[in-house]
């Protein structure tokens, strides 16, 4: 890996890269498996040096695999940085993208989990749902919204097929948490936030 | 240097469509929204469902947040309120203490390593981490030492630790790069190969 690189990695996770170099160095790490997989250690070493550290599980990977899951939305409206709104070509369009950012998430961790990890893009999107979901509205629900949950299977069949990359502990932590989270994925309608009352936090901004 | 523009950066890609930007923002962030929740839960297993379900609420309303504030700041509300709406629908105090047993500081200190002793190897490696990553940090040249723990402890700025240890802040961002590669570096000779003492020990 090259060096400067790697500094300049360093300094924009502490918000201290000029914004020229930011943004080119944003688009290579929404891109570079090993860029993204340094700067998630760079993130476990800071929440290790705090005592924040927790790995019962591992959200990145859980976010992206919900996400992957949930929409086929090809078009969102934006808005734009100086205000206007713009219509946006966007999530899924790069089925390879989004895999190799699935197994950028999930390498991650399962190298925090236990050992080196290094490979190919992962099958989650291949196995996301075809039908996915209602018509997307990107405005957080004030009314009832089933809670996300980890669509658990998948999330198995991912490690299993990835297993020649962590080691038996790793698998064993990340399945044994999978079956015991499996009832609460099932889990009922009671357990939703839907009930409560949700005030839109992102109020400020969504002017 | 302004505040938050590596965050923005992804944000913006986020925004363009850009959904890997979206998982760089997740892992840099996860470890804090995790613990931040873990304020209101103190059950690890649903603090990481509940950290996960602000990062997926995060992520619809993005095409909405402008920037008026830092995304952390931003993140943050969502996190807060999604685990005080978790809580409510549960029906739960905010910190849920129901051992059966005298409600000294021992008392506390023994449920809140129960509950976190729900997964043991992650609590093993987890602690595993933390031993070399300090360790790590023990073996650091003091100045590298210095700069990082003013970085990631203190929260200083660049421009402060450079004031702090009166050198250029360029001299700054090189000694905690040369930190982190270190301790990176370390971290990976002990669980390169997988984790054997951790094994030993499941």
């Amino acid at each position: 890996m090259n060096e400067e690189l790697d500094s300049q990695l360093s300094a924009m996770f502490d918000d201290e890269l000029p914004t020229g170099e930011c943004e080119l160095l944003a688009r290579r790490l929404s891109r570079d498996a090993a860029l993204q997989s340094r700067w998630g250690r760079y993130a476990a070493i800071g929440a290790a040096m705090r005592g924040d550290l927790r790995l019962h599980g591992s959200v990145a990977v859980k976010v992206n695999v919900a996400l992957a899951a949930e929409t086929t939305l090809t078009q969102v409206p934006v808005t734009a940085a100086a205000g206007g709104r713009r219509t946006a070509t966007l999530w899924w369009r790069g089925i390879a993208g989004a895999a190799l950012a699935a197994s950028v998430a999930a390498l991650s961790i399962l190298w925090l989990q236990g050992g080196y990890s290094a490979g190919g893009p992962g099958l989650l999107v291949a196995r996301a749902p075809a039908t996915a979901a209602t018509p997307e509205s990107y405005v957080v629900p004030r009314t009832a919204e089933p809670r996300m949950t980890v669509p658990a299977t998948e999330l198995a069949n991912y490690v299993v097929a990835h297993s020649e990359f962590s080691t038996p502990v790793s698998r064993r932590n990340l399945l044994s948490a999978l079956m015991a989270s499996e009832p609460a994925a099932a889990g009922t309608p009671e357990q939703s936030l839907g009930s409560v009352d949700d005030p839109n936090p992102h109020a400020d901004d969504a002017h | 240097m302004s505040a938050d523009i590596s965050d923005l950066s992804l944000v913006r890609r986020v925004q363009g469509g850009d959904k890997g930007a979206f998982d760089a923002l997740v892992l840099k962030y996860q470890h804090k929204v995790t613990k931040l929740v873990m304020r209101y839960v103190r059950n690890p297993a649903e603090a990481e469902d509940i950290a996960q379900e602000a990062f997926i609420k995060a992520y619809r309303a993005l095409p909405q947040f402008r920037g008026d504030s830092a995304f952390y700041t931003w993140l943050y509300r969502i996190a807060i309120n999604t685990a005080k709406n978790a809580v409510v629908s549960r029906d739960r105090s905010p910190v849920d203490y129901d051992l059966d047993i005298q409600n000294t500081d021992e008392s506390y200190e023994l449920q809140g390593r129960m509950k976190d002793a729900e997964t043991p190897e992650g609590l093993v490696l987890t602690d595993e981490i933390r031993t070399t990553v300090n360790a790590a940090m023990d073996a650091l040249p003091e100045d590298l030492r210095t700069a990082i723990v003013l970085r990631e402890l203190e929260g200083l700025s660049y421009e402060e630790i450079a004031a702090s240890m009166d050198c250029p802040v360029g001299t700054v961002r090189s000694r905690i790069f040369r930190a982190r590669e270190a301790i990176d570096r370390r971290l990976r000779e002990v669980f390169e190969g997988g984790l054997g003492r951790t094994e030993e020990l499941g």
